[in-house]
């Protein structure tokens, strides 16, 4: 009953996204607005099917109806509620109709918001929307349909992959990816209804620039919280892999950076349109890409869903959205004509296009890493893989540029400047890099990458603190006062480019955290008896025994271990009873091997002691009996990359909200110097 | 129309939908079985629904289906009917299924339902199903009458696979 409900509204979906896509197409190409109006109805229309269907399909889960064929492929009684809850997006067929369910929300609110605004370009855009989501309706009632029946049901099922379960952040980084992923379609369908239209005028790039802004944010944050999750729970130690599917996110995201950037140069001097609405259009085509990569079972990646028929299916939707978008642009990127000119190369603008050109090198060599062994395979026949190795050699430099960009850029002004100037500029940051340059090496980094980072690192911090309380000292020097001043100049006039800045503040920090905490790392593998301890980097690790636990889902043995200082007072009584030890005790820390029924082989959650300088990190390798071999990594800094990320989350956050309407702030034009554009 | 956008692009076009078109359908996490052509690791274990003790060593002779399966693996749902129909139309191969990580009750409760035709024994500690390298599922060994592992299937058999695979324990 459930099932074939579920299965009418799927049906009733690929009926509405379709018909709406023709409506809306012709509605553009007529400019009616009466066709604008009933695409718009459609448009809601399928995001309120798409919404139901969701729900359904999460009222067969939370009740365990296995009759329907998802529930019983990830469902069980013995799994907690909040499990329960996100397995809708834990297996293949859920996890695609969670993407309709986004795509659909994503299509009725930007539809909604714009419901007034921008005629020309709203049914071309709408279409292209509900061309995706015919697409992914289609899709999921057919080669990926969750709303099978199954008869007779099972008694009771396996419950949802137990990497999943065995971690909070589960919860949130599937929903963030897909806010980010899905989100893509929204820009796409603005850059090719622009391109449709044949123009890209001013007033489009402001919702053009936040549709694009939005999903980046969340794919930033989804980015962070897939590596912080790798790092809590994988137990190796790490939080990058360059496994095809983390590759798979962080392409999009390299051309979306890119394209925020270009936009930024396209409202400011009326060019680079095309290279724009191209970026944004590879932007979507790399999400559909990474999809293909976590859902066809052809890259070999701790995401892969199991191979099913969807794969040919994507791929079919991929190359025909390929093609799409390379005749739109051949047609039409004449028609997307500049305004304006770049004047000089060493300028802000002249910095944005090199930021452009390695952001796009970047994503090459990421992409050319991430499908080397597809293609080796292809025409070589031969197994192999692409790893590490090759990624930190290419993205280290490509990175470090970046960073390098990331100071001057900003630093340097828009237009022409003569020497003394351009001086002025760039000179005085270089006084916070060889500061930090200095503080890296007293600390004993000796790596050349990492010096050099931290040279760049204190360069850009500087350019970026400067840039951003620009606005608020240049209202305290005109005699305001400081809150007013704060408010007005920072966050109501200046939102977008404070916002901007902050996001630049994340980024060092992540370069820097990033480059200290991965050649500054050291490990060490150890066997401990019960009672034994061992010192390494500054604790003494001291064994004292293991616990079973056992919980509806899964069954645990939990290894506890105290972490003190040696050197204290020998024996001072916290240290466990144990006779290893010593000092003072700092904390307990206890990993742990986790048994999932449905899994023989158990996965290990290690345990992390975080302070602000660094993390100590516990991994258990084996537990036999009375013995723990465990892995000890000490990881300075690697705390601040989440910190980081989820700075420059708000500062994108902060650069989306709409400013105010300008007529009703009468605040006196401020100094000529100020720009008003943001980052972002 | 800008020609240069529109070669480029048809190029980058097709040489994306060429590579990820040929690495369709290959499974990246399939490895062959090291077993394949060595004799099977011996077993004994006994029976859910019968009770008796069967011990592979006592089956050479004729050729032996080893089937791991588990009551909590769906595929195994929709493989079962096909086991249990070839098991009763070839008398003279000796099936039999392995299930662990799992209770008697439940293996009891699946196989009133759903029938049987042939032993199904209680792997109780995964001893054996490490010892054939089981990776998931159901994954089934065809061992011929002199006990040698000739081939190897991981995930749901229809008749088709089952016989295909079987040729080959009776060549």
């Amino acid at each position: 009953m459930t099932a074939t409900f579920g299965r009418f509204l799927i049906l009733a979906s690929v009926l509405v996204s379709t018909t709406g896509a023709f409506i809306a197409y012709a509605a553009g190409a007529k400019r009616s607005p009466e066709g604008l109006k009933w695409s718009q109805r459609f448009a809601y229309a399928f995001a309120g099917l798409m919404v139901l269907a969701t729900g359904v399909m999460e009222y067969a889960l939370i009740t365990h109806d296995f009759s329907v064929q998802y529930v019983a492929h990830v469902g069980s009684t013995q799994v907690p509620l909040w499990v329960t809850i996100v397995s809708l997006w834990s297996s293949l067929e859920g996890s695609i109709l969670f993407w309709g369910f986004i795509l659909g929300i994503y299509i009725a609110a930007t539809t909604w918001v714009n419901r007034n605004q921008h005629q020309d370009y709203m049914p071309f855009a709408i279409g292209t929307w509900l061309s995706c989501g015919a697409f992914f309706s289609f899709l999921i009632a057919g080669p990926a349909n969750p709303f099978l029946s199954v008869v007779p049901a099972p008694l009771d099922g396996p419950g949802p992959n137990p990497l999943l379960q065995n971690h909070l952040l589960m919860i949130i980084h599937p929903p963030m990816l897909y806010l980010g992923y899905v989100g893509m379609t929204i820009p796409f369908g603005f850059a090719a209804a622009a391109l449709l239209r044949g123009r890209l005028g001013q007033s489009f790039l402001r919702p053009l620039r936040a549709s694009l802004l939005l999903p980046w944010v969340f794919l930033t944050i989804a980015i962070m919280l897939g590596g912080w999750w790798a790092y809590e729970v994988l137990g190796w130690g790490g939080y990058w892999a360059w496994d095809p599917v983390e590759n798979a996110s962080l392409l999009p995201w390299l051309t979306a950076t890119a394209a925020l950037h270009s936009a930024i140069v396209m409202e400011r001097r009326g060019v680079l349109k095309g290279w724009t609405v191209t970026l944004i259009q590879a932007s979507f085509l790399l999400t559909i890409l990474g999809t293909f990569m976590t859902r066809s079972g052809v890259f070999n990646s701790v995401h892969s869903f199991t191979q099913s028929a969807i794969g040919p299916t994507i791929l079919i939707f991929l190359a025909a959205v390929l093609l799409f978008s390379v005749l739109l642009l051949a047609f039409r990127i004449d028609s997307l004509e500049a305004e304006g000119r770049i004047e000089s190369a060493v300028s802000r603008e002249g910095m944005f296009l090199v930021n452009n050109l390695f952001f796009v090198v970047f994503t090459f060599t990421v992409l050319v890493g991430t499908v080397f062994p597809l293609v080796v395979e292809a025409v070589k026949g031969k197994q192999m893989s692409v790893g590490r190795p090759y990624f930190d050699a290419m993205v280290v430099p490509v990175g470090t540029a970046l960073l390098f960009l990331l100071g001057v850029g900003p630093a340097l002004p828009w237009g022409k400047t003569n020497r003394k100037e351009m001086l002025r500029a760039l000179l005085p940051p270089l006084v916070t890099g060889a500061i930090a340059l200095v503080i890296g090496y007293a600390f004993g980094v000796r790596n050349a990458w990492t010096l050099l980072t931290l040279l760049f690192g204190g360069y850009a911090a500087h350019v970026t603190f400067a840039q951003m309380w620009l606005p608020l000292r240049q209202r305290l020097k005109k005699g305001d006062a400081f809150a007013p001043a704060l408010i007005d100049a920072q966050l109501r006039r200046g939102r977008r480019r404070f916002g901007g800045y902050v996001v630049h503040a994340g980024a060092v920090i992540v370069f820097v955290a990033i480059a200290v905490s991965s050649t500054m790392r050291t490990q060490q593998e150890v066997t401990l008896t019960r009672g034994q301890s061992t010192t390494f980097a500054g604790y003494t690790v001291t064994f004292t025994g293991t616990e079973e636990r056992a919980e509806p889902h899964r069954q645990s043995t939990i290894a506890h271990f105290n972490i003190s200082k040696p050197g204290g007072p020998s024996g001072g009584g916290t240290s466990g009873g144990s006779s290893g030890g010593g000092g003072t005790l700092i904390t307990t820390m206890e990993p742990r091997m986790n048994q999932y029924a449905a899994m023989r082989e158990p996965i290990g959650t290690p345990a992390v002691y975080s302070t602000i300088g660094r993390d100590y990190y516990l991994s258990i390798m084996n537990l036999q009996g009375e013995q723990a071999g465990i892995l000890i990594i000490n990881m300075p800094m690697v705390g601040w990359i989440w910190g980081a990320v989820l700075l420059m989350g708000v500062g994108g956050l902060i650069a989306l909200i709409p400013a105010r309407k300008r007529t009703y702030v009468v605040v006196p034009e401020s100094a000529p110097t100020i720009d008003d554009e943001a980052i972002a | 129309m800008n020609r240069t956008v529109l070669i480029i692009g048809i190029i980058i076009v097709a040489v994306i939908v060429f590579v990820l078109f040929a690495g369709l359908g290959k499974d990246p996490q399939h490895i062959d079985s090291p077993l394949i052509g060595k004799p099977a690791p011996p077993f004994t274990l006994k029976a859910v629904n019968t009770g008796q003790t069967i011990d592979l060593q006592s089956l050479r002779g004729k050729p032996v289906i080893v089937n791991f399966w588990a009551t909590w693996c769906v595929p195994c749902y929709e493989e079962h009917p096909t086991l249990v129909a070839n098991a009763r139309q070839l008398p003279d191969v000796q099936f039999v299924g392995v299930v662990f990580n799992d209770t008697e009750d439940k293996i009891n409760q699946f196989l009133a339902a759903r029938g049987s035709a042939y032993p199904t024994l209680l792997d109780a500690n995964g001893k054996t199903a490490i010892a054939y390298g089981v990776g998931g599922v159901p994954e089934t060994y065809f061992i011929n009458p002199s006990g040698i592992i000739v081939a190897k299937f991981e995930g749901p058999m229809d008749s088709d696979i089952l016989r295909a695979n079987l040729a080959k324990a009776l060549r």
